[in-house]
């Protein structure tokens, strides 16, 4: 994907299995939105497109799509529900069966005597919502999420994942973009991490956090810990310490030998890199000042 | 699926915009304004008819001299006047305020005034002596003239027929013209009154942020046309208001208001004009709206918008300034220019449709011109409207537009990215 003379999208190809969350994670600027842009047809990519079931991918034949995009935006001047069912009709509803999703919807996320109120005289978390319940009016097939939380409070926020989560559970494939990568740990399947329009990492969340880190060994104890052939010493203080397994260690086969090494062992826990730390690992670097 | 969204469009946007107040308070300001002036205008009209006949028929208590020999004492002293040889005792009479009045006929009345002197009765009532004084005058004509006929024709009140004739076929004149000509007004209104909703159509996708949602839901193409056909439609509720007061107006109240009978008997509708004027409006219509629409698509904000659109409306208007000259000599380089040149084109060709001086082929070529040129504009919005509305607040490179669109070996990695 080219702008101008500059390539902002490397030779980017992935897979989204039916009915899956994938997470599509990456800095500002890494390429995550334009990315989601060209798929969709919004953006006219150099080269590439996007499949779904096997078929190349209109987005505006009618399929049920459902699209969040960073930028929120809606008319503003109208009513509440006046939007939603506009665009209900759009996405191939009855005008009634849109009304009725509508309703549905706003008194689900406790603004059902918003409905008669014009967009903007609403807030903005209340009106993140409505455009929520306009990208998935149609129940859509395919939900690509932009930064869906992004300026929610935790309550909404955790709401908002619960209707992703339904969505998925209907059938829905979820693509989504975010910072938050508690939602990630929480909602996605699998996850691709993009820096400077490159996959830096892709697959399961498991096999990301295996690339980054992988295992880490929590002990708690009493007396000093050895050096050993089966771990390197992460991090250690007073009575705990972390241990990454070098490669094709068990972690049984630490704790034997903490033991045979006459180790006070008190807690032993076992735990994998969080992907916050992977992705300041990856990210961090570039946000460093030069010299650092 | 596309007829349905358009569909759709349009509803939406005709009906968000005429459910507006503001859309009312704008387009009811004018027939209140034309309602207003023509009750003023009846109510003055009433008074001054009233004033006209209180002052023509006043008794004045007046002396008079005559040179021209016109005015009879019995037709004087109808209007309350006595005869004097002495016009400087009757002024001084007046001046005292003695004598009401004093009327000085001369010899010539077609060349020399008619003096009076008359004691001030206020500005208005003041009128009353040169009432009396002309409608002795014409009494005396009509005396002298003793014929109604005569004196209808003197005062110019006859009515003429003609006929003119054209290859051997009777020629509608001007009754030809005019039709054709309703064509060019309503281009004119479409494009003034619209002009400027055009230009913001797309502008309100982009300040609030919907065009993304826009785009995963809907062909833009589907979107822009949906926009034009909705303020047409919005333009023609316009009309019909502006026009509704108009015609109340001379239907029920044309005597009070003094306005002309129109006899539209003498109105010449020739089919080959007539489909040409259409042709002419239609394809200037699309042009202008497309560009209109391009304008509002490239530019952030409505001010923007408004410079833009200042070099088209110096366009539709530069034809009028030559229109003297598309009249009288068509195949002037001005005029061929105006008729060629996209966007002077269907103004001229539409006067010289309506006067008659644009042949078949000449249509045809400007016809064709702004269908294409029309259809380009348009496809034009769309393309920029698509690249364009997502740069939110910034101003749109058109250029860059073009090489973002520039596409290379599609199919390299379609089969990966699925």
């Amino acid at each position: 994907m080219d702008f101008g003379d500059q390539t902002v999208i490397h030779d980017l190809s992935f897979d989204v299995h039916a009915g899956e969350t994938f997470g599509f994670l990456g800095s500002n600027g890494s390429g995550k939105t334009t990315t989601l842009r060209a798929l969709l047809g919004i953006y006219q990519p150099t080269s590439g497109t996007m499949h779904i079931g096997g078929r190349a991918f209109e987005p505006r034949d009618g399929a049920r799509l459902g699209y969040l995009p960073e930028e929120r935006g809606l008319y503003k001047k109208e009513s509440v529900l006046d939007v939603m069912v506009y665009f209900g009709i759009l996405k191939g509803l009855s005008r009634q069966e849109a009304a009725k999703r509508s309703r549905a919807f706003l008194e689900r996320v406790s603004l059902a005597d918003k409905a008669t109120v014009r967009v903007d005289k609403l807030s903005g978390g209340q009106q993140q919502k409505v455009q929520l319940g306009v990208t998935i009016l149609n129940d859509p097939e395919l939900l690509i999420l932009d930064e869906p939380t992004q300026g929610f409070d935790p309550v909404n926020r955790r709401l908002l994942m619960d209707i992703i989560e339904d969505q998925k559970r209907a059938g829905a494939t979820v693509i989504m973009v975010t910072h938050q990568m508690e939602e990630v740990e929480r909602l996605c399947d699998r996850v691709i991490l993009l820096k400077d329009g490159v996959a830096e990492a892709y697959g399961t969340i498991e096999d990301v956090q295996d690339l980054y880190g992988g295992t880490i060994v929590e002990v708690h104890h009493s007396g000093p810990l050895p050096a050993s052939t089966l771990y390197d010493i992460t991090v250690t203080r007073r009575d705990y310490a972390e241990l990454r397994p070098r490669a094709g260690t068990d972690e049984a086969d630490i704790l034997r030998d903490l033991v045979r090494a006459g180790v006070m062992v008190r807690g032993f826990t076992t735990a994998r890199t969080s992907l916050e730390e992977i992705f300041i690992k990856i990210y961090g670097e570039q946000n460093e000042p030069a010299g650092v | 699926m596309a007829a349905h969204n358009l569909n759709t469009v349009i509803g939406f946007e005709f009906i968000r915009t005429v459910k507006k107040k503001r859309f009312w308070i704008t387009t009811l300001a004018i027939p209140v304004v034309f309602a207003v002036v023509l009750g003023l205008s009846f109510i003055s009209g009433q008074s001054s008819r009233a004033t006209a006949d209180t002052q023509k028929y006043a008794q004045v208590t007046f002396q008079y001299t005559d040179a021209s020999g016109l005015v009879t004492d019995a037709g004087a002293s109808a209007f309350g006047g006595t005869r004097t040889n002495d016009g400087a005792v009757a002024i001084a009479a007046v001046r005292a305020g003695t004598l009401a009045a004093y009327f000085a006929f001369p010899a010539n009345v077609a060349t020399q005034p008619v003096r009076v002197y008359g004691t001030d009765k206020g500005i208005f009532a003041n009128g009353t002596y040169e009432a009396v004084a002309r409608a002795i005058l014409v009494s005396a004509a009509r005396q002298k003239v003793s014929s109604p006929q005569l004196m209808a024709v003197t005062q110019g009140n006859v009515t003429i027929t003609s006929q003119t004739f054209k290859g051997g076929q009777i020629s509608g004149g001007i009754g030809e013209v005019i039709p054709p000509l309703l064509f060019l007004a309503i281009f004119y209104l479409s494009i003034l009154m619209l002009g400027n909703q055009m230009l913001s159509s797309t502008l309100e996708e982009k300040e609030n942020r919907v065009t993304e949602m826009i785009l995963t839901t809907l062909n833009p193409t589907t979107l822009i046309i949906g926009k034009i056909i909705a303020l047409f439609m919005v333009g023609l509720v316009q009309m019909v208001t502006f026009a509704l007061p108009v015609i109340i107006g001379y239907l029920f109240f044309r005597a009070n208001l003094n306005l002309p009978s129109v006899d539209l008997s003498h109105l010449s509708l020739v089919p080959g004009p007539m489909i040409i004027g259409a042709l002419l409006l239609m394809g200037g219509f699309i042009l202008f709206t497309g560009t209109l629409v391009a304008i509002g698509a490239v530019v952030p904000t409505v001010k923007e918008a408004g410079t833009a659109f200042a070099p088209l409306v110096i366009m539709l208007f530069l034809p009028v300034y030559a229109v003297s000259l598309i009249v009288s000599d068509p195949n002037a380089l001005i005029v061929q220019v105006f008729t060629y040149f996209p966007f002077t084109a269907p103004v001229t060709a539409m006067l010289r449709n309506g006067f008659g001086s644009l042949n078949d082929l000449q249509s045809a070529i400007v016809i064709t011109e702004l269908f294409i040129f029309g259809l380009i504009a348009l496809r034009l919005a769309v393309h920029l409207f698509r690249y364009g509305s997502l740069e939110y607040s910034k101003k749109l490179s058109i250029t860059n537009t073009f090489r973002r669109r520039k596409r290379a070996e599609p199919a390299a990695v379609s089969d990966r990215a699925s």
